[in-house]
């Protein structure tokens, strides 16, 4: 097995209707993940992530380009790569009759593990999603954050080399998004491959060694966290009460932005007390925080969009 | 890495997995399953207030439509589990064939729906007073209804994208296939310029055959034919289109 989990090259996806003018949602996306990486595939609504995870787990065609999951074409061979990977679909619910116990147990026997082997990953996936409690009722009967943890169980169990989750955290509560995240981590310790999409910018900080953020069907950056967040032009959010009249006084620091009466400079460390002082002669009052992923994604997803 | 991966491609693996976990969530279904006799039932007392002569015509004729909407069932279970649980998705990207899927889950639905098929079918055997040789023949009928019905099922609920649509052509088949034609009642009451047609539907061609063998309605050799060979060409035809659709529709376009 190659030291690439998943390569796509140049992809294209045009969805054709009847009726309505085609709709281009992947333009040539390039991308590439190795073996026992997380990568966090983000953007805005219909961005493209969700189209781009379907080609990869072999549930849609593309229009052009390739893509391999493993050394085998994901277009030409889907039969080849399916054994390799797990989905947890956007917006996939459990069978509401069953339970938790038994939606996993009865998963990971139709994809071929043994009694004893199933009955082990059970247990243990139902105990790191924190489901031991509700384990025996059936799914109708859970709430949707306990549902969604049946998913996430009933697809980490597997331990495939590639797991796609298409916003496996959606309507969890923080202790149980922090359970998928261990998981996720115990996971690719153990040498598989997680690809997933969020819109919880901190779950992409906390969890990915890489990156890709798409707009409109392109990718427009790739990297780590960090990177991006350094490429909005420094590290630091510096958040200063005061409305537009200020702004010249602070824009030579980095980027700024008014909010209301709130003007937020991104600055660079080492410009940092420089730009205090300026603040302090002037009477102003600093706050000084991290720029969050959140931030440096709003700046260069909008950056993308005034550009076009 | 822990997961050993067997990359063999299988046609029907996973099916009895598959069959398993579609039979459990037939069985929490409680009410379903209570109420699945409800239309056959109400049917039966129709024929039985019109004509009580006829009970042991509409009792075979129960059977064979339980089985036809064993099959319906499918549509409704395949199209709910893909519009509003996704779960198609969960299962086909994975090591389970697609043709593992259509027929574990049509086998889980009519594994947990014939036993009271089984009464009713006792019950004809006993007011019809029907021989071994009917009462087999019954049996091989029926099966064919199922591989139709199920295969149409599945087909069919794949071009849904709401339920609700659903709802409407579900009604739909019962009454064009089950109730209209000849299932129910001798296929001599059925007017004779369309008997061709009721003959190519699996319900009322299955009916027929097994009424002319009890002698409750006379089936010219053309017409015997085309029963038996227009049933067991759908059959195959059928269930051989299902097993390749299975397969085309796992991936969009």
């Amino acid at each position: 097995m190659s030291g690439v989990a998943l390569r796509s090259e140049n992809l294209r996806k045009t969805y054709f209707s009847k009726g309505t003018p085609p709709v281009e949602a992947l333009a040539g996306v390039t991308m590439e993940v190795r073996r026992g990486e997380r990568v966090a595939l983000l953007g805005r609504n219909g961005a493209g992530k969700t189209t781009f995870l379907r080609i990869a787990s072999t549930l849609l065609r593309p229009t052009s380009g390739s893509i391999e999951v493993f050394g085998f074409d994901a277009d030409r061979t889907p039969d080849k790569v399916r054994p390799y990977i797990a989905v947890v679909p956007q917006e996939g619910k459990p069978f509401f009759h069953l339970t938790p116990r038994e939606q996993v147990y009865t998963y990971l026997r139709a994809r071929g593990l043994s009694r004893e082997t199933a009955k082990a990953r059970t247990e243990g996936a139902l105990e790191q999603m924190g489901l031991g409690g509700f384990a025996d009722r059936l799914a109708i009967t859970l709430s949707g954050g306990q549902r969604q943890r049946t998913m996430v169980a009933t697809v980490i169990a597997t331990e495939a080399p590639l797991l796609f989750l298409d916003e496996p955290t959606i309507g969890m509560d923080p202790f149980a998004r922090r359970d998928v995240w261990e998981s996720l981590r115990g996971l690719t310790q153990r040498g598989s491959t997680i690809l997933l999409t969020t819109h919880y910018l901190d779950e992409a900080d906390a969890l990915s060694h890489r990156l890709y953020i798409v707009e409109r069907g392109r990718v427009i950056v790739t990297g780590t966290a960090e990177d991006l967040k350094r490429s909005v032009g420094g590290t630091l959010k510096v958040t200063i009460p005061a409305g537009r009249p200020e702004i010249e006084r602070f824009r030579s620091f980095g980027s700024c932005v008014v909010d209301g009466e709130v003007l937020t400079v991104i600055v660079a460390p080492e410009r940092l007390g420089e730009l205090m002082d300026v603040a302090v002669r002037s009477g102003l009052s600093v706050t000084v925080g991290p720029v969050t992923l959140e931030e440096a994604f709003l700046r260069v997803v909008g950056r993308s969009i005034n550009e076009d | 890495m822990r997961t050993e991966v067997d990359a063999t491609r299988r046609p029907f693996r996973g099916l009895a997995a598959f069959f398993w976990t579609e039979a459990l969530v037939q069985l929490h279904e409680e009410l379903a399953m209570a109420t699945s006799m409800l239309v056959q039932g109400v049917l039966l007392v129709f024929v039985w207030v019109l004509n009580p002569r006829l009970i042991g015509v509409a009792l075979v004729g129960a059977v064979i439509f339980s089985v036809f909407a064993m099959g319906q069932r499918v549509l409704n279970e395949a199209a709910y589990i893909r519009i509003d649980h996704k779960a198609n998705d969960l299962y086909l990207a994975g090591p389970l064939s697609p043709e593992a899927y259509f027929v574990g889950m049509s086998a889980g639905i009519l594994a947990v729906y014939v036993p009271p098929v089984f009464v009713v079918g006792a019950l004809a055997a006993i007011v019809a007073h029907l021989a071994l040789l009917p009462i087999l023949l019954l049996v091989g009928l029926a099966a064919e209804v199922w591989v139709c019905s199920a295969s149409i099922g599945y087909v069919f609920s794949t071009a849904f994208r709401d339920n609700r649509a659903i709802w409407a052509y579900s009604s739909l088949f019962f009454n064009i296939f089950g109730v209209l034609p000849p299932v129910f009642y001798p296929f001599g009451l059925f007017p004779a310029p369309l008997h061709p047609v009721v003959l190519l539907m699996p319900p009322s061609a299955a009916a027929a055959l097994v009424q002319s063998v009890i002698g409750a309605a006379v089936l010219s050799s053309g017409e015997r034919t085309l029963a038996v060979v227009g049933l067991a060409v759908e059959t195959v035809a059928l269930f051989a289109f299902a097993v390749y659709w299975a397969r085309r529709t796992v991936r969009g376009r």
